[in-house]
């Protein structure tokens, strides 16, 4: 009677078990805030899981973009202040939140967009810019590959060639298997890479230094500067930095959640992303004006012989894989959040495979995106900048940091953050204002900028601006028709 | 189906309700306060200033 009793008891607590295990796993997946005591990152944690976003060879392209501009000194100059205006207003518009309650970045959004706003939103910023960014860092990852397979054999590198091909869709497939596994897999492979490649880019600049001195490498001038008037080229680098920085928007605030609390969750981007994207753009920057080409897949082949070319290659092929599968994960989380029940009834592996397809599509039937980077980088900060700015106002000064967690999870359709038909007009009103003020000020595509450019660059007032639309018509006509919770 | 739906209901309340009585005892850990913000802000003017100055 005893054992039987202490067997059901037993049973009892197995099935407890099982069912806390299930409901972590589904938090962890976005389904529901995580609780303070599920979230898996502390303070260096989540700092090396930033820098292993943050190294990737984007940053290389990236740092190798601005040599096109301006020189070395103007360079580092505009790095660093594009990327810390950047970083610190996109993780002001997502981590406080994600770190205060566990939340999912794009169930969070619904209090500004609403719940199908918030839908709207992540197919422009995520989708679009993820499958962007997977299939460019898939590219270089074949690159890399394609490079190092030359060097050992003596014979020339072919970047648009089969084996190019072959190895991104490698690399995108096993990205697939390393993130279908869950955020722990990735966390080891963060812990791992990102150290790896600080080592990296130490060594690399040490070469550098060693071949040039740093006031000859300073003295350097611009590869292809596309102006004469070199306040405009240096504004423009600032851009593609503030654009750089405002790209962490769709990624960093399911990243956040993971970790145990707000300061956790805002600080270590300020160490890892921008510390760590900055360090690596400027890598790429001195290389590609010392070496005279600004595509880092052939820079490293030349900067100190085939060995340690063949190894940098390597390192370097590896860590877009890190930061690959950390944009996949946190893109994957959003998308079964703002999915319909349908999207939602998709296997977690099924639907990152699903994902991946365009990516793969754009490695085999469009390489040429991988010359054509810096232009799609510049375009999406258009839209990131402006849900910076209204992420900013709405979170903290419309709702004095208060969410809530039964509106953002429960059912939607009759729920305080439904606004008008599950869109909040004001907040997309806001969006696209956001964007029009960024095109109207400087056209990524065509470099055409106004006189007022040169002072505010583009970003900036294109975040202003979506911040205030949507604090004053929010103020002015939200409350009264009980739209969004607001207090 | 509807039993489980039932049970993720209140699954959601439970993790609701943590956060209500953790938001009513203000009872953040790691909260950010002004001086964060205040820190934050200050890093990033000097930045912009120090490196405005010696590059452009």
């Amino acid at each position: 009677m005893t054992d039987h009793v202490a067997q059901g008891g037993l049973a009892a607590v197995e099935t407890e078990n099982v069912e806390a295990s299930r409901y972590t796993a589904a938090a962890e997946r976005g389904d529901a805030p995580l609780l303070p005591s599920e979230r898996l990152w502390g303070f260096w944690e989540f700092t090396y899981a930033n820098s292993a976003l943050a190294i990737a060879t984007w940053a290389f392209l990236i740092g190798g973009a601005i040599g096109l501009f301006v020189g070395p000194k103007e360079g580092i100059a505009a790095i660093v202040i594009g990327n810390i205006i950047g970083v610190v207003l996109t993780a002001l518009s997502t981590t406080p939140m994600s770190g205060r309650y566990g939340v999912e970045q794009f169930v969070a959004l619904r209090s500004q967009f609403g719940y199908n706003g918030s839908r709207v939103v992540y197919v422009l910023a995520v989708v679009l810019l993820t499958m962007g960014w997977l299939a460019v860092l898939a590219m270089m990852f074949g690159r890399s590959i394609d490079g190092m397979m030359a060097l050992s054999a003596g014979e020339a590198a072919n970047p648009t060639g089969t084996k190019m091909i072959v190895a991104a869709v490698g690399a995108i497939l096993l990205v697939c298997v390393v993130v279908a596994k869950g955020p722990t897999s990735i966390k080891f492979f963060n812990m791992v890479v990102s150290p790896a490649l600080v080592l990296l880019m130490v060594v690399m600049l040490y070469i550098i230094l060693s071949h040039h001195s740093l006031s000859e490498l300073l003295a350097l001038p611009a590869l292809s500067p596309p102006f004469e008037d070199d306040t405009l080229n240096f504004i423009v680098a600032v851009e593609v930095n503030l654009a750089a920085g405002f790209s962490w928007w769709p990624y960093i605030g399911n990243l956040a959640r993971l970790t145990k609390n707000e300061r956790t969750a805002f600080w270590p981007n300020i160490v890892g992303i921008f510390g760590a994207a900055a360090l690596g753009e400027i890598v790429g920057l001195l290389a590609a004006v010392a070496l005279g080409e600004s595509d880092p897949t052939i820079w490293m082949t030349r900067i100190a012989g085939p060995l340690i070319g063949i190894v940098a290659l390597l390192f370097v092929a590896f860590a877009n894989m890190t930061s690959m599968a950390n944009i996949l994960y946190t893109s994957i989380v959003g998308l079964r959040q703002v999915g319909t029940a349908s999207v939602r009834s998709i296997s977690w592996g099924m639907i990152l495979f699903l994902f991946c397809l365009i990516p793969l599509g754009l490695v085999v039937f469009y390489p040429q995106m991988y010359d054509g980077f810096f232009i799609f980088l510049v375009w999406t900060s258009a839209l990131n900048s402006a849900l910076a700015g209204i992420g900013i106002v709405d979170y903290f000064f419309l709702r004095g940091q208060k969410l809530d967690m039964r509106s953002l999870h429960g059912p939607q359709e009759n729920g305080h953050y439904r606004f008008w038909a599950g869109f909040n007009p004001i907040g997309l009103l806001a969006l696209a204002v956001g964007c029009a003020v960024y095109v109207i000020v400087f056209n990524p595509q065509t470099l055409a900028s106004l006189p007022a450019f040169k002072y505010l660059t583009a970003s900036v007032p294109s975040c202003l601006a979506a911040g205030a639309v949507h604090y004053v018509l929010t103020r002015l006509f939200a409350r009264g028709r009980g739209w969004g919770l607001y207090p | 189906m509807e039993n489980s739906d039932i049970d993720w209901q209140n699954e959601l309340e439970r993790r609701a309700r943590i956060y209500d009585d953790i938001a009513a005892g203000d009872r953040f850990e790691g909260a950010m306060t002004s001086l964060d913000y205040v820190a934050i802000a200050a890093l990033t003017l000097v930045l912009v200033a120090a490196f405005w100055i010696w590059g452009a």
